[in-house]
């Protein structure tokens, strides 16, 4: 097969990245359909057929392997179309869901309501049974009373059920039987059981992860199977894969099963990009991944080649709305982006956000009514933006519209226009070195010893100022930037995490009980290795990992095992000094003397399908390319407007050299070169910006 | 000095807020007790050189004030002997900090061999050791009774080393020293994170900047407040409350009494105090830290939610004390213990309830108060443990949250001083990590306090010992007199306190015990609701239907209480508003 295709389809645009026969990779966009996904999918496909002089049916027959990215879910979920779901728990803990975990944004602020829970309380029912924290049953299950609460959902319709007993992680006999029962009782209606789907600590992730999963399982199911069949009729014979949560991509029909790890997968997808950039361009293990679009900034890491993960994803904001409960890699999203709103507060100073003006009515320069000054408004006046090649020239821009609100704000100010835009640009850079600040100082990575990976649209705007500022010697802004989660999937693995609970501490350390939940791991990935198609003698890497904290500590630090068994007390003391380092890196302390628990243990293994393209071993011959035409463009630098050189992506040659002030221009992404840094073009087709000083 | 450039501003005072939370993400993830990790009862903030509260984190508003006042007996203290390396640890609360229970660490930044800021972090301790196991002690006759350990800006490192006298010292006396030094290595750790940030910030924009800053910093912040108060009425509100009585101490509780004057044209607002009851021989005592942030954080609800709460706005805010009283005044040997719970969180609700005297729009209804069951202190000996000692407080269960002009209340709010901060437990976690067993835990359908806005519902709580008899101390002040409603809403609902018998025979409890209980008997507990704003007839009926559709309010009290009336059932999903009905029940309501 000579063809790899990779396809995110977000909110608004579908993104579409094709791997050729001959190593390139080739982009296409176009918007996204709802109501039939594969329409728009055709219509980034037809983009990229046509610059390869095939049709989409030749270039879908032509293809070995789909990754599809899907924000279905996510969007269910968002906008409350998910099935009806029944969501069992155990007697006296019905509220589970309701009263999550605590917290609330801003100590002064009571302006909003109580968010209502995942699933509604009068779906809610309680079982008469209980288990204990030592797996201990405290109380039977009370089959009668359990085969009446089914009798109920079936009497009221209910299109899927969520089972989250306590301590099921300990002993699964209850939730077994809750789960036969419904086999019998509510045949074909999908039920989620939830030690099988998150076998982790703690009941309000458990429960959420486990109603969340049950209430995808019709709406995903169907909407998979359909796109399979789509894509068949389109010629498509090969294996469709679809991108997950933890940054890998699995079999079709292992997400019909678990459609909660298609969640966040697009997002999940940039630092997969991030790692590969980074290592075709050999610039070490560590990279802090942004991906800017026009309302949100979104940012992750990797780090000495690995990807972050987190158990603290939320669907919605944090607090606010649902915790995902399964791990999912670390890309945390702020609202800053082309949209937001810059406006002056009662002390004088100049503010930019939280409020976007999202995409409709949009920054005022793009003529649909909008009157506040913007991000993208400030990037337009100060000359960055070329009105008539915006988005490929798609989408045509009004630069006076821009200037008349920036001027109204310049004026309130008492600055110039230009100073007025410049600060904007400053202010909204602020907000993102914060973001990046906190996850790297979250994860004990120093941005000084690492490279950005920059994409999505927007990013090239101010990506060398921001990591000038953050002591970051060197961006790498891939041609296809504005794709960025679909190159991910060009590189991505098929991977697959299998999780168990077992609590033990150094002090008593439970070896036998340890060894067993990790045979069991390996055990469940090896199963799914073997059930794998086409897999044979592919490279497979596994990671075991344990979630483990300080006696007494509640949050859990990631662990690596340093060895795959635990076979006497060396293997502990190298356990434990494996925590010890973890936690000094990420807080700066470690407490020798102190006991270390060790609560959820996993294993993941990443089986690479297909190779990446191998880095170009050329090394490009540098040159000074010729400006496509200059125009007048302001930086903060320098305090003037002044013509300034405006390359054409197409026209450089790997080996270009271009020293700021200049721009970039791309179809799909701006890339504005400071005064005083440069940018190059490597030999593998990416952009790297020297921000050091 | 010229004025720093405003966006030059903007950037410096979001990288000290970038620090500040960086100090509390560490103090939270890196802290051993429940207390700090979970209940967040902790804060991180950053003081000036000479002792100007510059940047707080977005910490517990009843740690808001004072910080400024230990940094300044530290200088005073260890005047001429002050230099890097050094940290302090202070918990007196006759020196400006809230109670001794919150051990506050102090860490002098200095740059270029000068002292330019204090980076402080307050935490609960889960034991101080007192003379009983808890670190809230209601009935302490004074402070040889209450028993605590109290530093009184005492040095505990010096050269970035521990003086180690101090941590024997600590060792020698607070029940499970290991929680309690590993709460020490998360304050001290998160301190002196702040110091590595703070001279990176100096080293990159270099002293003169700094001061610039700051001194623009806190003009702005002034000029914020001077704009808020501007934009509100002349008013002077005055407003009492009460206490829970403690039995055979105090029968009637304290009298409470909070006056704050709006004076807009000024730009001032001055609250009074003076007007108190004097000091009492138990723990409840408030230090001039606790009462004065109780005060100034309600007055921070009534204002723009981004306002920056520093030393330059505060300076728009004027107090009045009186000589000695159970408010903010207390006389040695008084104790403080509990400064920051049972006064403070009544002080809290007199004074945001105070300014919905201004009119429908203004103000919050008064919160659930009192720690509970489920957030008692429990302590005894593990028996899976080899009968290893245990201490801890708990947040299972929670009281409801007060309701605003445009919201109803938050239903994990804890108490009015921690205003719905805290992460509540895990019920597996402290399964796991204490002796005992959560029998249920639930919300109580119709005890929220009803209004237009509502507030939010109490919780219920049963736990069980599995093997030895666990201790619980719980010094609730909130089982007597409810929280109000305002502007026609209605009170919420007292809590309670139940021992239940291995027969099932349930025994009420004073709102103030130590209790010890075995296996097979259970301890219940019910918080306090939030009460109500506006009239209850006025609730938008979608609200209400919502409500009953939840389960969080019955059919007849919506019926009784909001003159809503439904068709249809709940169980199969067809309940509706009958609008008629409803229109009709409300005029007649509202007529009579």
């Amino acid at each position: 097969m000579d063809f790899r295709i990779s396809v995110d389809t977000g909110g608004t645009f579908t993104d579409m990245v094709v791997l050729d026969p001959a190593g390139r990779l080739h982009i296409g966009k176009a918007l996204t359909t709802p109501e039939r996904i594969f329409a728009g999918m055709q219509g980034a496909l037809a983009v990229v057929a046509e610059t390869l002089g095939l049709t989409v049916r030749d270039l879908l027959s032509r293809s070995g392997i789909l990754i599809y990215g899907t924000t279905r879910a996510t969007n269910a979920v968002v906008t409350k179309r998910t099935a009806k779901t029944a969501f069992l728990t155990t007697q006296g803990f019905k509220d589970t869901l309701t009263l999550k975990e605590g917290g609330k944004p801003g100590p002064h602020d009571y302006s909003f309501d109580y968010p209502d829970p995942y699933i509604p309380r009068r779906r809610s029912f309680e079982i008469a049974e209980r288990i204990g924290s030592e797996g201990e049953v405290v109380r039977p299950l009370d089959l009668d009373q359990a085969r009446g609460v089914l009798a109920t959902l079936k009497a009221r319709g209910i299109e899927a059920v969520a089972v989250s007993l306590l301590w099921s992680i300990a002993n699964p006999a209850h939730e077994l039987a809750l789960g036969a029962l419904i086999e019998e009782m509510l045949p074909g209606i999908p039920y989620t059981l939830s030690h099988q789907l998150v076998p982790i600590l703690r009941e309000y992730r458990r429960a959420s992860a486990t109603a969340i999963d049950a209430s995808l399982k019709p709406l995903m199911q169907q909407h998979l199977r359909e796109m399979a069949g789509d894509l068949r009729e389109g010629g498509f014979g090969g294996d469709l894969l679809v991108s997950t949560s933890v940054g890998g991509c699995q079999a079709v029909e292992a997400l019909i099963a678990r459609p909660i790890h298609t969640l966040k997968s697009g997002p999940a997808m940039a630092p997969v990009a991030g790692r590969a950039f980074a290592a075709v361009e050999r610039m070490g293990g560590n990279a802090i991944v942004c991906d800017t679009g026009g309302t949100t900034f979104d940012v992750g890491l990797v780090r000495d080649g690995s990807l972050v993960y987190t158990r603290d994803s939320w669907l919605g904001p944090r607090w606010l709305g649902d915790i995902i409960g399964t791990s999912t890699v670390d890309m945390r999203s702020i609202g800053a982006g082309g949209g937001s709103i810059a406006w002056i507060d009662a002390g004088g100073l100049l503010r930019v956000g939280p409020q976007s003006a999202g995409s409709v009515p949009g920054p005022a320069c793009y003529g649909r009514g909008g009157d506040q000054p913007t991000v993208t408004d400030a990037a337009m006046h100060l000359g960055y933006i070329d009105p008539g090649y915006f988005n490929g020239g798609r989408l045509g821009l009004d630069p006076e519209a821009a200037t008349r609100v920036i001027a109204a704000l310049a004026e309130k100010l008492g600055r110039t226009p230009d100073a007025t835009a410049a600060a904007i640009m400053t202010i909204a850079n602020e907000l993102m070195i914060k973001a990046i600040g906190e996850i790297t100082v979250n994860e004990g990575v120093n941005p000084r010893e690492s490279v950005i990976v920059a994409g999505g649209g927007a990013a090239g705007f101010n990506i060398m100022p921001i990591a000038r500022e953050l002591g970051c010697d060197t961006v790498i802004l891939p041609r296809l930037a504005s794709a960025l989660s679909a190159c991910g999937m060009q590189h991505s693995d098929i991977v697959f995490e299998a999780t168990r609970s077992r609590f033990t501490d150094t002090s008593g350390f439970d070896t036998e009980g340890v060894n067993r939940a990790l045979a069991e791991i390996e055990a469940e990935l090896a199963e799914f290795r073997a059930g794998l198609k086409g897999a044979e003698g592919a490279p497979a890497r596994v990671e075991l990992v344990v979630e483990a904290r300080y006696r007494a500590q509640v949050w859990e630090l990631d662990t690596p095992l340093p060895t795959p068994r635990i076979g006497g007390a060396a293997d502990v003391a190298a356990l434990a000094e494996a925590f010890h380092q973890a936690h000094e890196r990420v807080y700066a302390v470690r407490d020798a003397g102190s006991p270390v628990e060790f609560v959820n243990w996993k294993g993941r293994i990443a089986i690479g399908l297909f190779a990446p393209p191998p880095p170009p071993d050329t090394v490009a011959e540098p040159y000074d390319p010729p400006p496509d035409t200059h125009r007048p463009c302001y930086f903060a630098e320098t305090g003037v407007r002044a013509p300034t050189p405006i390359f054409r992506g197409a026209a450089l040659r790997p080996g270009a050299r271009i020293a700021g002030p200049a721009i970039i221009e791309e179809p799909t992404t701006t890339i504005v070169v400071t005064p005083g840094l440069s940018a190059d073009l490597s030999a593998a087709g990416n952009y790297i910006l020297r921000c050091g000083g | 000095m010229d004025d720093l450039d405003p966006v030059l501003l903007s950037v410096m005072a979001n990288r000290l807020d970038g620090i500040v939370r960086e100090m509390t993400n560490t103090l939270l993830r890196a802290a051993r007790s429940a207390v700090i990790s979970s209940a967040r009862d902790f804060s991180c903030c950053l003081v000036t050189g000479d002792d100007q509260l510059l940047a707080p984190a977005e910490g517990l508003p009843v740690h808001i004030f004072g910080c400024h006042i230990q940094t300044a007996n530290m200088r005073r203290y260890h005047e001429g002997d002050i230099r890097r390396g050094d940290a302090y640890l202070d918990n007196d609360p006759y020196g400006g900090n809230t109670h001794p229970a919150d051990h506050t660490f102090m860490v002098p930044v200095f740059f270029e061999g000068e002292h330019l800021f204090t980076s402080v972090a307050k935490c609960h301790m889960a034991d101080i050791g007192n003379s009983i196991p808890s670190s809230y002690f209601v009935l302490a006759r004074d402070v040889y009774h209450e028993g605590a350990l109290v530093f009184p800006g005492v040095r505990i490192q010096r050269d970035f080393r521990n003086i180690e006298d101090i941590v024997r010292m600590c060792r020698a006396r607070i029940r499970v020293p290991d929680q309690w030094y590993g709460d020490y290595l998360a304050g001290l750790g998160s301190a002196r994170v702040a110091e590595r940030r703070l001279e990176e910030f100096c080293a990159k924009y270099g002293v003169a900047t700094v001061k610039r800053f700051i001194r623009d910093w806190f003009d702005y912040s002034e000029r914020r407040m001077i704009d808020n108060i501007r934009r509100m009425p002349k008013a002077r509100l005055v407003n009492t409350g009460r206490s829970d009585p403690l039995e055979g101490i105090l029968p009637g509780g304290l009298d409470l009494k909070v006056i704050v004057e709006i004076d807009p044209e000024a730009a001032e607002i001055h609250v009074d105090l003076s007007d108190n009851p004097p000091c009492v021989d138990v723990g409840l005592n408030t230090s001039l830290g606790a009462a004065t942030s109780a005060v100034v954080g309600a007055i921070f609800n009534a204002l723009d939610k981004d306002l920056p709460r520093n030393a330059g706005s505060f300076r728009r805010l004027r107090f009045t004390y009186a000589e000695e009283s159970v408010v903010a005044a207390p006389k040695f040997p008084h104790s403080c213990s509990v400064a920051t719970t049972n006064v403070s969180e009544r002080l809290v609700n007199i004074t945001q309830s105070a300014f919905a005297q201004l009119g429908d729009g203004h103000g919050l209804s008064e919160g659930g108060t009192g720690l509970g069951v489920g957030m008692a202190v429990i302590s005894g000996k593990d028996h899976r443990r080899g009968d290893a000692p245990f201490v801890n407080r708990m947040m299972l269960s929670t009281n409801g949250g007060p309701s605003s002009p445009v919201a109803d209340g938050w239903v994990n709010y804890a108490i009015p001083v921690i205003a719905g901060l805290m992460y509540r437990d895990s019920v597996e976690v402290d399964e796991l990590k204490h002796p005992v067993r959560v029998e249920s835990l639930e919300l109580v359908q119709d005890s929220a306090g009803a209004g237009r806005q509502r507030g939010a519902p109490a919780q219920a709580i049963g736990l069980t010992p599995t093997g030895n008899p666990v201790t619980a101390v719980i010094s609730c002040d909130g089982q007597h007199a409810p929280p109000r409603g305002v502007v026609g809403g209605h009170a919420g609902t007292p809590g309670e306190t139940w021992l239940v018998g291995e027969n099932g025979h349930a025994e009420r409890l004073p709102n103030v015990v130590q209790v010890t209980w075995q296996k097979g008997q259970v301890l219940r507990g019910r918080d306090s609701s939030g009460g109500g704003y506006g009239d209850p007839l006025q609730r938008d009926p979608a609200r209400v239907l919502h409500d009953v559709l939840e389960g969080w309010e019955s059919r007849e009290k919506a019926r009784m209480v909001y003159g809503v009336v439904f068709t249809g059932e709940i169980e199969d999903e067809t309940l509706a508003v009958d609008v008629a009905a409803t229109a009709a029940l409300r005029a007649e309501r509202a007529g009579a």
